[in-house]
């Protein structure tokens, strides 16, 4: 599989080379395919060292004379210019694209310095902002052009690795028309879509792959299952997750990350504030940095999301619905 | 022309004493320290800057408010604003922000506005740029990250001006967490430090001007609180706006 931050990367830079507003700021992250964009278009790169507050700060100076600018830098410090995305980006409306890279456990054994379980938290908690959490190819090319075509203030959470389990076979259904938004709908059904299943699990990125296996075993203990992709954390497309888990008896939120602030937050906001009385369980990242060695499967597991683990835990909370 | 500028930065300075007081919101403090850099940079035909079509960031958003008065006379709003500074009814807010007439960039998170001055001037190389730094606000890193940027770019179309009145809320700087030697810092990164009193009309003419081979620091030296005896150079002033009217009186007999 290439490399999600080289899919968007190579999509970006041949847009960019008909399009001289779009820029790129390495905070010292390489790649690929940055290498490519460095040779090709050494006038719309800008390294800017290990920096990341001077790096959103610049960025939001370029998109306020037009540019387009994208920063790419390791998903963890996102955490270390939010003031910056926040004051300089957020409170004045520029459309800078921050592509963070290593999500979850992604960059493991790394340890949590690089391993980012609160970035939606922050993320989701500033006003305008857009997060996308990509899990295929395709979704990651749309949201190139996106970015060109629809500048907004987006953060786009990139993964390292294709998810364990991930079927790649398995068709998905848009839970919108295809608007403005081309190909990248803000959520879409994975699989075959089941009118009032007992079940709907919800999750983006790397999850889904825990979701699609989850899938299989609990289709196999007779219980019907939908699958939501949740594409666009933020904003919550409400009236696409309303349709989407009409009828459905449970929800369960498969997340890397920890469950205060993160996608599951998110669901059970919404069904707190549309007053559905549907059973959530939210499984996630234990609220603890995790320091064992490993590497991504295997700090999972140590954190208790197995494919088993949290196929026992989704089990038994089944069997306790009323 | 000199004294006309001056006595212009004098009368503006008591607009600011004015709304500051009648509000009680605000840095007063922070803004007469900048009043005549800003006087110099708006009003002096010898300094490098137009404003009708170069650009000012404030990276002191706190000492931003110096620049309604010269923004009224400008004709960019009414001049009736100035007493519904900070009021629901008026358009003139605490800190600056892009939503004023005349006003671009944000106030009120330090360290900041340089770095966006940095992407502004990389991206309108035919614009100029100044961005106004409190020297207290030179302790935050991010400063520093962008310093390193602006002079690896040699961005010679952005010019940074630090009001360097010595105080930060707690006392002096040179007390709390030394900034000396400040210009040899600067020129360290490769800049052309020049430095001069911020408050002599003559001096900030010669020091606000930009040359095409060089990237340029200015020193202001200035004096918090200037123009009321009872507040220059006091730290406690920082945050503290006079109530009482004996106090109120004697600062506008002072500016007057």
């Amino acid at each position: 599989m290439t490399a999600q931050r080289d899919v968007f990367l190579t999509e970006l830079r041949q847009l960019a080379e008909n399009n001289p507003d779009i820029v790129l700021l390495s905070a010292d992250m390489g790649a690929p395919a940055l290498d490519e964009w460095r040779e090709k278009l050494p006038q719309q790169f800008f390294a800017t060292g290990i920096s990341e507050q001077n790096t959103i700060n610049v960025a939001a100076g370029l998109a306020a004379s037009g540019k387009t600018p994208v920063v790419y830098f390791m998903a963890s410090w996102v955490a270390r210019c939010f003031e910056q995305i926040r004051y300089s980006c957020a409170l004045q409306g520029l459309p800078v694209t921050i592509l963070g890279n290593g999500v979850g456990f992604g960059y493991a054994p790394a340890g949590p310095a690089h391993e980012p379980t609160e970035d939606l938290a922050y993320m989701r908690s500033i006003s305008g902002v857009e997060i996308w959490s990509p899990v295929t190819s395709d979704q990651v090319v749309a949201l190139a052009r996106l970015t060109m075509e629809m500048p907004a203030l987006r953060y786009i959470r990139l993964e390292r690795s294709l998810p364990s389990g991930w079927d790649a076979t398995s068709s998905a259904a848009p839970l919108v028309a295809p608007d403005q938004h081309e190909n990248i709908p803000p959520m879409r059904l994975l699989g075959e879509r089941v009118s009032a299943p007992d079940v709907t699990l919800v999750a983006s990125g790397y999850s889904l792959g825990r979701a699609q296996v989850l899938r299989e075993s609990l289709i196999d203990d007779g219980v019907s299952v939908n699958v939501l992709d949740l594409t666009r954390v933020k904003p919550l497309d409400v009236e696409a997750l309303r349709l989407s888990i009409q009828g459905s008896q449970a929800l369960v939120t498969i997340e890397e990350h920890f469950l205060s602030g993160g996608l599951g937050a998110a669901i059970a906001e919404f069904v707190c504030d549309w007053r559905l009385s549907v059973p959530l369980l939210r499984i996630g990242v234990p609220d603890r940095y995790s320091f064992e060695n490993g590497n991504r499967e295997e700090r999972l597991a140590l954190n208790g999301m197995s494919h088993e683990r949290i196929r026992d835990r989704v089990r038994h909370f089944l069997a306790d619905l009323p | 022309m000199t004294d006309e500028l001056a006595l212009m930065a004098k009368r503006f300075r008591r607009d600011v004493f004015d709304f500051k007081t009648r509000s009680g919101y605000g840095h007063l403090a922070s803004s007469l320290s900048c009043v005549d850099i800003l006087v110099s940079l708006y009003l002096d035909p010898r300094t490098d800057f137009d404003h009708t079509r170069d650009v000012l960031i404030f990276g002191k958003g706190h000492g931003g408010p110096a620049v309604y008065p010269i923004l009224a006379e400008l004709g960019y709003f009414p001049r009736g604003e100035l007493a519904l500074y900070c009021h629901p009814d008026g358009i003139l807010r605490l800190h600056p922000d892009g939503g004023i007439p005349g006003c671009e960039f944000l106030g009120g998170s330090l360290g900041n506005g340089i770095g966006y001055a940095a992407g502004r001037a990389l991206a309108r190389p035919d614009t100029r740029f100044w961005v106004l730094l409190g020297d207290a606000e030179l302790y935050e890193g991010s400063v520093w990250e962008s310093l390193l940027f602006i002079s690896h770019h040699s961005l010679r179309n952005l010019g940074i001006i630090v009001d360097r009145n010595g105080l930060g809320i707690l006392g002096f700087t040179e007390e709390l967490l030394r900034l000396n030697p400040l210009a040899a810092k600067f020129e360290s990164f490769g800049f052309t430090v020049t430095q001069c009193s911020g408050h002599s009309i003559d001096e900030l003419a010669a020091a606000l001007t930009l040359r095409d081979d060089q990237v340029h620091v200015v020193i202001a030296e200035t004096i918090k609180g200037k123009g009321v005896s009872f507040m220059e150079n006091l730290a406690e002033y920082h945050t503290i706006i006079p109530r009482d009217d004996d106090r109120i009186s004697r600062g506008r007999e002072e500016l007057s």
